[in-house]
């Protein structure tokens, strides 16, 4: 029974700054996103699993943490935030006029890898606007990814912006066996460069495969749209991204963003712009999100929607850590002085102040000192006074 | 440049071919071939930190983005998953990675389960998935030649370098699972923050690679 004081692998007991970080994250976060007009929702931890299955969201069964419910349905931990408010978007929200702007702030459940040093619980802030298809709700969304970052206090951070349009047009150039295509889409994502010039060798003669070859080293800055362009030919997802950068650019976002043109995770799942923010400190993307067209219409409603989701927890480990508030007072208090003890600690900075709860004035001193307290105010009789330690 | 990247070098016979590589870039290596006490050892004339790891930690080290690059051989990267970009072949560290079974038996000939020992249970389990086939798959941290010789394993599945300790121990591999060989890896976001000082890391890998083709 030893193990039974301990936490599970993956999660662990947050204490004092870890959950100040957080907070501070989450605040930030959420102040911006009801202030650009997001309203919050709250979703269940528990689903069923069904629901991820319907969504058509390519996450694998297991990495789902599950329970079988009294009936016998499997039910999982929710193990991502945007399917469960497709779902209520389709549902009870289903007579509201669109487009509707949501925020949650919740945590998510993946079961990882043992020993990797990975968390179970990963808490999320994030936004999904439904209802909205085109140009100006993708810029909502990814002006306020800069500024959700920004407001997190991270000064080095990009956010990269690809486009599965562009990907799926030179893929539907090429005459390749849908095999094929599965593997040449798992070497761009993974920008395995060698390997994909390897396995399009074959195909050389083709006319996009020269494009193809270049697509996992094509990010960075805006010149990749230019090579991209003079790669393809061009194509209506370039133009669409060359539009928004602009645009972005133009309102003072130029300097945050960045293109990746291999960015092909989730093809299936995504229909138009996705996007990624990537902070000095943090080993992977701590912002993620897109365009996914299809999902509401998996529950019955046909909405276009894009969001975002960042993962607090990452973002708070990139932020510089400030020292906790110390104890400086100790208040003493006689009977009949509740009310003034309570008054002087709330009139204090917070966190710099508190009630003993000892009886005689020398209990409180050696209790002040063990805190490290500087000082004790007395108040006893309607008089008070300060005690220097 | 400011920016310093730091790299994990797979200890061993991957380690000596990784500095052979980087000298034939132009890179210093001496504090590398004299490593003394230090534990990370800086390049003085390029601007890359390199440690020394064991294969599986090295991809945890990039994965975590500890280490911003990586050298590891492609069968521990098939055994360990993978969130991290896997961008160059190197070209050395060349090994067939096999199942081999005791001479004169008949693998697939036969309805009973199969015992698989292998130092690389995920890799066994996904060929043999691929297969359809139901095996039984057993963990060895040692010589896994010997599970079959002691009767614990009809067959392995286990990196061969000549067959001559295979072949001397009463086993003939009879089927490829993957060609090894070390591997560049980059971390995910690494790639993104550095852009510049990678690229220019990997091109001069490509055109040292390219040289001795």
């Amino acid at each position: 029974m030893a193990y039974a004081i301990n936490t599970p692998e993956g999660t662990r007991d947050r204490l004092f700054a870890e959950c100040r970080e957080r907070r501070q994250v989450q605040t930030a976060l959420t102040t911006l996103f009801q202030r650009r007009s997001y309203a919050e929702v709250s979703t269940p931890e528990v689903e069923f699993y069904d629901l991820f299955l319907q969504s058509g969201n390519p996450m694998p069964q297991e990495s789902m943490l599950k329970i079988i419910d009294r009936s016998g349905k499997i039910m999982v931990m929710r193990p991502d935030c945007t399917t469960p408010i497709a779902r209520v978007a389709a549902t009870k929200l289903k007579a509201v006029p669109l487009p509707q702007r949501l925020y949650y702030d919740q945590t998510v459940f993946r079961s990882g890898q043992e020993h990797k040093g990975g968390s179970s619980e990963i808490a999320q802030c994030g936004v999904e606007l439904i209802g909205a298809a085109g140009r100006k709700a993708d810029l909502e969304m990814v002006a306020m990814a800069v500024d959700a970052l920004r407001a997190c206090g991270l000064k080095q951070f990009h956010i990269e912006l690809g486009h599965v349009g562009f990907f799926r047009d030179l893929a539907g150039r090429m005459d390749m066996p849908a095999e094929a295509m599965e593997q040449m889409r798992v070497l761009i994502e993974g920008k395995n460069f060698a390997a994909l010039g390897d396995m399009l060798e074959p195909y050389a003669g083709q006319s996009a495969s020269t494009a193809l070859r270049r697509l996992s080293r094509l990010f960075g800055g805006a010149e990749v749209l230019d090579e991209a362009e003079r790669l393809t030919g061009g194509s209506s997802a370039l133009t669409y991204l060359r539009k928004l950068y602009t645009e972005l650019a133009q309102a003072g976002y130029g300097a945050y963003i960045r293109f990746d043109m291999g960015l092909v995770h989730q093809i299936d799942y995504y229909t138009g712009v996705v996007f990624r923010g990537y902070v000095e400190g943090a080993g992977d993307a701590v912002l993620s999100g897109g365009r996914y067209d299809r999902l509401v219409e998996a529950f019955g409603r046909r909405a276009p929607a894009t969001g975002f989701a960042v993962d607090v927890d990452a973002v708070a480990g990139c932020l510089p850590s400030r020292e906790p508030p110390r104890v400086k007072f100790l208040v003493h208090f006689g009977g009949g002085e509740l009310s003034r003890a309570l008054k002087a600690v709330d009139e204090h900075a917070v966190g710099t102040c508190e009630l003993s709860p000892c009886e005689n004035l020398d209990e409180t001193e050696r209790l002040a000192r063990e805190k490290g307290a500087g000082a004790v105010l007395v108040l006893e009789k309607g008089t008070e006074r300060v005690v220097q330690l | 440049m400011s920016e310093r990247l730091r790299i994990a070098l797979t200890k061993g016979r991957l380690q000596d071919q990784s500095v052979e590589l980087f000298e034939a870039m132009g890179l210093d290596c001496t504090p590398v071939r004299h490593p003394g006490r230090r534990l990370v050892h800086a390049i003085p004339n390029y601007p890359l930190d390199a440690v020394l790891a064991k294969a599986p930690d090295v991809i945890t080290y990039v994965e975590h983005g500890v280490c911003d690059l990586g050298i590891a051989g492609k069968d521990t990267i098939l055994e360990q998953g993978k969130s991290f970009y896997e961008v160059l072949d190197l070209g050395f560290g060349k090994c067939r990675f096999a199942l081999a079974v005791k001479q004169g038996t008949d693998f697939y000939g036969t309805y009973k389960t199969r015992r698989i020992a292998t130092k690389y249970p995920n890799v066994a389990r996904k060929f043999f998935e691929e297969k359809g086939m139901d095996v039984s798959i057993i963990k060895i941290e040692g010589s896994v030649e010997l599970a079959p010789i002691l009767d614990l394993a009809d067959a392995i599945v286990d990196i061969v370098e000549t067959g001559v300790t295979l072949r001397e121990n009463g086993l003939i591999p009879i089927e490829d699972v993957a060609q090894v060989s070390a591997r560049l890896i980059v971390n995910t976001a690494s790639m993104k923050l550095h852009k510049a000082v990678i690229d220019d890391f990997i091109s001069r890998c490509e055109q040292e690679l390219e040289r001795r083709r």
